[in-house]
């Protein structure tokens, strides 16, 4: 009997150890020690590099897998941004506004494609045709009627006056490929840094440095840019070392990296969280309702407490650190005023159970939002204890499936969301889309004739300052109106190892992997 | 062989009802591929751009006619392709499946070796020290959800023994040890408490202490008996095991970067890919009534009682 018992002992322990241990030991270090030797390499995590976020490929021309072609350094635009989203110079000069209608742009001399193939206005020309045959954004963004190519010089004439034809040029999609070596099973030919070669889709993609690189020396031999996408993985692998560097690590894993072995390198961006008003509905219409709401949620302690600093309190539309998001004046956080409002409009708490009542009806609003978005349902939970104290009875609900319900007119009264409000680097965007009456997103029906003149103006106005300007009225506009709230805006962060530099994070989040690259 | 073909065929109508739910209850739940990838890529596109994108993949026609477009094409032998990745279904599916039935096998393996063995052991010591400290691990391993199992592992095994990377590039033994033992972890807890309490109900059968009267070593007893006797009971959970198992874990896949078809899966679901989602439907219906099939003829092997007893019948 003790034999069969020592025997199913050493039975178990061996079948619970024979995998767990094995040589494992010896192939960490030889993991270890193949990293240190020959070429630079360096491993890249994101939690973003996926066929869910339209980045299947790399071929700008593929609905958004631009900015993977961008973000890995295998394409450039003509103009890219620089961190207060103004326009700079890049694989192009200069540009000139000849008229409402026409563009003259002018290439670098001397950019090559990693293939050694000279850039010039005809191979640019073919890539942007190739894109509005393929590519319905951009063909809608960029309105291109014809384009003539003259050596260096290209000439865009567009449909209707697009006073933002150069900002849109910067969106990753316009990416200079050449078009002549077609897409090699989602590769595609650059004039960037690196080179890719080989992509499996939701795995990974390889890269390699671009030896005819034009601007400067690539220092970073070999990348691989891994899809992960679970944070708590992402995490373990920088902190063990599998990766160098990580982009769209969770909040909760920030503590982790805070030591000396890691760096951050952080940017505010314009994905704002902010509230939408429904218009549509009997409770939101009243101004007053409105206006305690906007005094009602605490933004500072939503960013300072619920993300532990890892934010931006919002005022306007647009990041403070934009030209056209400085000079906003939103409400803070005052219940006290708020209460006041109240009263003074007829919501008073009638029968002593901490609910505001008008005519009978109590103060509730329907909360809708998503939980794709770490940020909002901290947001919802924290509006729901704020807006309580005033008297409002707040009903949440954060489900995926809030686009069915916020495409109805009743059934809702808040909408909290997040929304990249100067992709383009241009403010016009966000107005066009989400308050404008014929607005696509403007979900609650808002309108504000001022507000429309404002928008005729901008659209026809191409002098950048002015347009500034206009956007810093137009904000006034909805922030007066209380038609919409913003609450903050994301601090974007890539966590890196201590000896990785030059991996530095872009307020507009197309930029990540440069020549600048290296690792000490 | 008439009882195989039998049960082969009612696959036909499990397939057919099975697929049309889940399709009518993906529509239900609102929301569709195309509204989807905006929301994650988080820019507007104009109404007219979302309907013709909708357009393009069918989804602006009613859903019955949806399903029936997606059956007569499965039936030509086409299952379309996803509307997410724009790759073939089939491919997506087949290139995934060697990684689910390798983690599958390995798991069971594990599984088998560890529980088997601890539930006799825990069995005959009944209520003695050995059989308390076995039962004390399996509550806790019952317990512990696999997602904490999983990073408990990656922190012990990865980050502080830094015996295994956290990731691995490709299908390897480094890389499986991890996966294996999240899976086999939760599911020897389970077994060995089920094959403990069968072991102890036969041992208190008549024919051991007969055979113990006959002088008969308890040793054989045990591994010639009494274990057989128990196999019917640990087929059964195994094969509803291997089923779910084959189905993909898809938490376990994702932290582990396992290339299996449980992510593809909940990824298909997330995004409602239906073409995915189908073949994943499909595939988790075959594998149950397969498995559940080739346990009820184990049965007839291992249990003479119900060879026999169809016999009388």
């Amino acid at each position: 009997m003790k034999k069969l018992v020592a025997m199913m002992l050493a039975l178990t322990l061996t079948a619970a150890t024979f995998i767990g241990c094995g040589s494992a030991k010896d192939k960490a270090d030889e993991r270890k020690e193949s990293s240190q030797v020959g070429t630079k390499s360096f491993v890249f995590g994101d939690t973003t590099f996926n066929s869910e976020n339209e980045e299947a490929t790399i071929d700008p021309h593929d609905t958004y897998c631009g900015w993977a072609c961008i973000r890995y350094g295998v394409g450039e635009t003509l103009f890219k941004f620089n961190d207060n989203m103004e326009l700079e110079p890049w694989v192009a000069e200069s540009y000139e506004n000849v008229d409402e209608l026409t563009w003259k742009i002018t290439l670098k001399d001397g950019v090559t494609f990693s293939n050694g193939k000279a850039v010039d206005a005809k191979i640019v020309k073919d890539c942007f045709e190739d894109l509005i045959a393929k590519h319905e954004r951009a063909k809608g963004d960029l309105a291109i009627d014809t384009i003539e190519a003259d050596g260096l010089e290209l000439t865009i004439k567009t449909t209707t006056p697009k006073p933002t034809l150069i900002n849109y040029l910067c969106d990753p999609y316009g990416c200079i490929i050449d078009v002549a070596e077609g897409n090699n099973n989602g590769i595609v030919v650059g004039t960037g840094p690196f080179v890719a070669t080989e992509l499996v889709t939701d795995d990974h993609l390889k890269l390699v440095k671009n030896d005819n690189y034009w601007d400067g020396d690539v220092k970073v031999d070999e990348v691989t840019v891994l899809t992960i996408t679970d944070g708590d993985t992402l995490a373990m692998a920088l902190q063990n070392g599998d990766i160098d560097a990580a982009y769209g690590m969770a909040y909760a894993s920030y503590p982790l990296f805070s030591g000396d072995d890691f760096s951050f390198s952080s940017t505010a961006t314009s994905r704002a969280f902010y509230l939408q008003m429904n218009y549509n509905s009997d409770v939101i219409k009243d101004d007053a309702v409105r206006e305690a709401i906007a005094l009602g949620i605490d933004k500072e302690g939503f960013v300072n407490t619920l993300l532990n600093g890892y934010g931006y309190v919002g005022q306007g539309a647009f990041p403070d650190s934009f030209p056209f998001g400085k000079g906003v004046n939103a409400k803070s956080y005052n219940p006290t005023k708020a209460k006041e409002i109240l009263e003074t409009a007829g919501w008073v708490d009638t029968n002593g159970d901490g609910i505001r009542e008008k005519d009978g009806k109590p103060l509730t609003i329907n909360w809708v939002s998503y939980p794709s978005r770490q940020e909002l349902p901290l947001l919802a939970e924290s509006a729901q204890s704020t807006l309580k104290e005033i008297g409002f009875d707040v009903k949440l609900n954060v489900t995926a499936d809030h686009g069915t319900i916020v495409s109805e007119k009743t059934g809702w009264d808040v909408y909290a969301a997040a929304f990249v409000t100067a992709g383009i680097g241009d403010p016009m965007y966000f107005f066009s889309t989400h308050c404008l009456a014929d607005s696509t997103k403007n979900r609650g029906g808002y309108s504000n004739a001022t507000l429309e003149e404002m928008a005729t103006e901008m659209n026809s106005t191409f002098d950048t300052d002015k347009r500034n300007e206009l956007a810093i009225k137009m904000q006034q506009q909805i922030i007066d109106d209380d038609a919409f709230v913003f609450c903050s805006f994301l601090r974007m962060s890539m966590i890196s190892k201590s000896n990785v530099t030059g991996l530095v994070a872009h307020a507009c989040d197309y930029y990540e992997l440069t020549a600048d690259l290296d690792i000490k | 062989m008439i009882y195989v073909l039998k049960r082969v065929l009612q696959l036909i109508p499990i397939l057919f009802a099975i697929t049309f739910l889940s399709f009518a209850m993906m529509r239900l739940a609102g929301s569709d591929v195309v509204e989807q990838k905006m929301l994650n890529t988080g820019q507007v596109v104009s109404d007219a751009q979302l309907e013709l994108a909708k357009e393009e993949l069918g989804l602006n026609h009613p859903f019955y006619i949806q399903y029936f477009r997606w059956l007569g094409n499965l039936i030509q032998g086409d299952m379309g392709v996803s509307y997410v990745s724009g790759k073939d279904v089939f491919e997506t599916f087949k290139s995934k499946l060697p990684a689910t039935i390798l983690l599958t096998v390995t798991s069971i393996l594990l599984t088998v070796l560890i529980s088997i063995p601890l539930g006799v052991i825990s069995a005959v010591f009944h209520n003695r020290l050995i059989d308390y400290i076995i039962r004390f691990f399996s509550f806790i391993g019952n317990s512990m959800p696999n997602f904490f199992v999983s990073l408990l592992l990656m922190y012990l095994l990865a980050i502080k023994l830094d015996w295994l990377p956290v990731i691995s590039r490709e299908v390897s033994a480094e890389s499986i040890i991890m996966p294996t033992l999240t899976l086999a972890i939760a599911m020897s807890a389970k077994y060995l408490r089920q094959v403990r309490t069968t072991v102890l109900d036969e041992l208190s059968k008549d024919y051991v202490v007969g055979a113990k009267a006959r002088g008969v070593r308890f040793s054989a007893t045990l591994i010639f008996s009494v274990l057989k006797a128990t196999l019917v009971t640990i087929i059964t959970l195994l094969a509803l095991s291997i089923g779910s198992l084959l189905g993909g874990t898809a938490i376990v896949e994702s932290i582990f970067m396992w290339d299996g078809v449980g992510k593809m899966a909940v990824d298909a679901i997330t995004m409602r890919d239906y073409p995915i989602i189908q073949a994943y439907v499909m595939w988790m219906a075959i594998i149950y009534v397969l498995v559940n099939l080739i346990t009820d003829i184990s049965y007839r092997f291992l249990d003479p009682r119900i060879r026999l007893g169809d016999k009388k019948s």
